[in-house]
């Protein structure tokens, strides 16, 4: 398998992250779009490090995945303040800039 | 690289999976799929010879993020997604843009792709095991950016105990 297939996947998986985040109303699930997103990142750096024999990928996905743990938890924080807040997960209620 | 029979298989089944997280009416089981989906996707990483990558995947991701997504499904506990879904302009505005931003890059590749029939020849395998390469990549050249790894999650630790934590009666918010 040449590593154009690889990029593919990842574009197409990228892709499906982003229609979740731009389609989704449940902000959970737009938090799982998001993690769907840095994965196929993860995909294109391990074989990109594969394709050029070079290890700098597969550590950059080790700090990848270490941003996505900081991005997660962070955001899941803020999940339940916005839940304590508006009392819902929908986030077309959420209008605290609308004025 | 890995063998077709084990790619095709694996990438039909990745993205059906990460089609269905994004559709799944309900947070958990849009969780579950994603479990599924990290699962896969380490399969990929050990098929690519990346095996400290697909454990950290298996560890961090498919153990440790997604426990956190679904604690907080079941602390907020709320009902699934029963509004009507139906394609409206915006919705099919936003389909269209990312279809074409996909023929962009795709079409980028193909032809790439249809020039290098030959393939990429298989590295020798690795006079050292990849966790050990990695390892040592990791404490040399990358010692400074790991230590500030560690910092960030401190800080992200402190950040989201400070943002969850219930405010105060006095507080004014």
């Amino acid at each position: 398998m040449s590593a154009e297939h690889y990029y593919c996947l990842a574009i197409l998986m990228f892709l499906c992250g982003t229609a979740g985040l731009l389609l989704r109303k449940n902000i959970i699930i737009v938090l799982m779009a998001i993690e769907l997103m840095l994965n196929s990142v993860n995909l294109v750096f391990v074989a990109a490090a594969r394709e050029f024999n070079n290890l700098d990928g597969q550590v950059m996905v080790f700090f990848v995945i270490t941003i996505a743990a900081c991005e997660a938890a962070v955001g899941l924080a803020m999940v339940i303040a916005l839940f304590r807040k508006f009392g819902t997960l929908q986030s077309e209620f959420y209008r605290l800039l609308r004025g | 690289m890995t063998a077709p029979l084990v790619f095709y298989p694996l990438a039909v089944l990745i993205l059906l999976v990460s089609i269905m997280v994004v559709s799944a009416r309900s947070a958990i089981v849009s969780a579950l799929f994603l479990v599924l989906d990290l699962f896969l996707l380490a399969c990929v990483y050990a098929s690519l010879n990346a095996h400290f990558v697909a454990a950290i995947q298996l560890l961090v991701y498919a153990g440790a993020i997604l426990v956190l997504f679904l604690f907080v499904i079941m602390l907020l506990n709320v009902d699934p997604d029963t509004s009507k879904r139906r394609l409206r302009l915006p919705e099919t505005l936003t389909l269209l843009v990312a279809l074409g931003v996909f023929g962009l890059i795709g079409g980028q590749l193909l032809p790439e792709q249809l020039d290098s029939v030959a393939q990429v020849s298989a590295p020798d395998a690795p006079q050292t095991s990849n966790t050990t390469a990695v390892g040592l990549l990791l404490f040399t050249s990358y010692l400074w950016p790991f230590e500030l790894a560690s910092f960030l999650i401190l800080l992200a630790m402190i950040a989201s105990v400070v943002i969850a934590k219930k405010p105060r009666k006095s507080d004014s918010r």
